[in-house]
């Protein structure tokens, strides 16, 4: 009959074992460990190879949802840059006391826009053209995901409760990520989303960018970047960071069809249109408070 | 050490392991938010959806894979080792390919005509329960022909040479003495359809209070950075799925040799 001693010994055995094997899997102190918002992905991706080639520095980057990323670097006590896709994720990693809030930057702005397929069949020409019975919408999951939060932003201050309810008729979805934001105007899953205009550049050949009138448009978003509270090598992360507000990288998002400049957003917004920040959304938006 | 004390040495370091898993969950666990979590409007929502979702997905599975399951057991027709290797495939499918392949399908001409003069699937309820089905069909009539393979077929063909029709053979003989087995079935396929996350996300979207299942409703506690929720979320889900797993040792028998 094997006996609970016998049982701790080979359980112990095998832990010993096991941590005397080298893990290969830690980032070494040459490399970085970046956690992004899939928001910039094309652009951050091409972004990083450039800084490798120049600094002979490995960089791995797990992208994903702004808020599943967090929620990744701060289970795995590890990363070094944080590169959410809005500043609304960003001040809770400040908040949470995961980013030096001093090394924040902005990489590139971001507008929301109404993205429909390409050719516009449902001729949609404005927000409240959502509104018309019949029409099937989507918007990113607002309490989750960047886009969403701008999504529910414009939803909000833009239309008066009755049209709201017309807006929620037409919501058939919430989707989970930036990228299935697009991805389901690409695959014809519905008539239109709120999204980002620059949705049009990951798919000219699916997806049409519609503007909003400059004075729906409530916030001017940004990608911002900063250096985690996790990192095992600032100056390093730093460099990395400041590398992403280069010309050789301003130059790659705009290729992507980024906005690079303040100036260059302004054009879709009314002058005082406040940049970044937090958007609290109100509680018929919010799970557990319906 | 002798093979028997091997094996059972195996089989504790599995269970340790788990154990181990849902015990690091305790690290992050707020007692006090528990109750809060989970009598909280959403959370019960994703319970009873998780739940019917999952018990007609089950149900349409058996109807259809019962049957399927039968004729790979005891039928001899054209392509039967094709029929057989295709149910595997969601094993291969990784179940967001699924849902994608899913999604995909409603936008052909079939899938569209579908949709507009039968029933919603994408982005609706119809849609979990056709991803969860799509998941766990092919496991359930896989299950269900190994339950039927331990039964000689001589005992279908003394009935029949006794006067049985091939359906009060079935139905008297083999059905009854495949029953543990197809039970085992049922209950290892409802469990593994409550926790079914990529089709579902991917064909049925993520909206509060309509297709978050528990699964989804994890994923998006987790995506909002909030690992409170995440946690006490993970610990109902996985209370649902140990209860009703823990139930199939109450059904199954094995043989004791060790």
């Amino acid at each position: 009959m094997i006996t609970v001693r016998q049982i701790l010994h080979n359980v112990l055995a095998v832990v010993i074992l096991t941590l005397l094997v080298p893990c290969p899997l830690l980032a070494s102190s040459g490399s970085l460990m970046i956690f992004a918002g899939a928001a910039s992905k094309p652009p951050t991706e091409e972004a990083a190879r450039i800084y490798k080639q120049k600094r002979g520095v490995e960089v791995q980057i797990t992208f994903g949802g702004s808020g599943f990323v967090l929620s990744q670097m701060k289970l795995a006590r590890r990363g070094d840059v944080y590169f959410p896709g809005s500043s609304d994720f960003m001040e809770k990693a400040k908040r949470d006391g995961l980013v030096f809030p001093e090394t924040e930057r902005i990489v590139a702005y971001l507008i929301p826009a109404i993205n429909v397929q390409k050719g516009n069949p449902k001729k949609i020409q404005s927000l409240k053209d959502l509104l018309k019975p019949g029409l099937r919408l989507a918007m990113a999951d607002p309490e989750s995901v960047c886009v969403g939060t701008y999504a529910g932003e414009v939803v909000e201050k833009n239309l008066t409760p009755k049209e709201r309810a017309f807006f929620r008729k037409n919501l058939v979805t919430t989707v989970e990520s930036c990228e299935k934001t697009a991805n389901i105007i690409s695959l014809k899953g519905v008539d239109a989303v709120i999204g980002w205009e620059v949705f049009q550049r990951w798919d000219p050949e699916r997806i049409e960018t519609v503007f909003l009138r400059l004075e729906e448009v409530p916030r001017i978003g940004y990608l911002p970047a900063a250096v985690s509270r996790l990192t095992g090598n600032r100056p390093l992360a730093e460099e990395f960071v400041n590398f992403l507000i280069s010309p050789e990288s301003k130059d790659v998002f705009k290729r992507h069809g980024y906005l690079m400049s303040l100036e260059e957003a302004r054009k879709y917004t009314l002058p005082g249109t406040p940049v970044g920040g937090e958007y609290s959304l109100p509680k018929e938006w919010r799970r557990g408070k319906r | 050490m002798n093979f028997g004390k091997t094996a059972v040495f195996a089989a504790l370091a599995l269970f340790l392991f788990y154990v181990v898993l849902i015990f690091s969950l305790l690290t992050f666990f707020e007692g006090r938010s528990f109750w809060e979590v989970l009598l909280a409007p959403d959370t019960l929502f994703s319970i009873r959806l998780s739940l019917l979702a999952a018990t007609i997905a089950t149900l349409l599975a058996v109807a259809i894979g019962l049957p399927a399951a039968y004729a790979l057991s005891r039928a001899s027709f054209p392509g039967k080792k094709l029929v057989d290797t295709f149910l595997e495939l969601p094993m291969i499918m990784s179940p967001i390919a699924l849902g994608a392949a899913l999604l995909i399908f409603f936008n052909t001409a079939i899938g569209e005509a579908i949709q507009e003069k039968g029933i919603l699937f994408v982005f609706e309820f119809p849609g979990i329960v056709l991803a969860q089905f799509a998941t766990i069909a092919g496991l359930a009539t896989r299950l269900m022909k190994t339950a039927l393979d331990e039964i000689s077929p001589r005992y279908e063909a003394v009935a029949r040479s006794l006067g049985s029709s091939a359906w009060g053979a079935f139905w008297k003989i083999t059905f009854p003495l495949a029953l543990r087995g197809l039970v085992s079935t049922m209950i290892l396929c409802w469990a593994k359809a409550i926790g079914e996350f990529g089709a579902t996300v991917t064909l049925a979207g993520t909206m509060a209070y309509k297709t978050e299942t528990m699964p989804i409703a994890i994923f998006m506690a987790l995506a909002s950075a909030d690992l409170r929720k995440t946690i006490i979320l993970i610990l109902i889900l996985a209370g649902i799925g140990l209860s009703a797993l823990y139930a199939v040792r109450f059904v199954e028998k094995r043989p004791q040799i060790l």
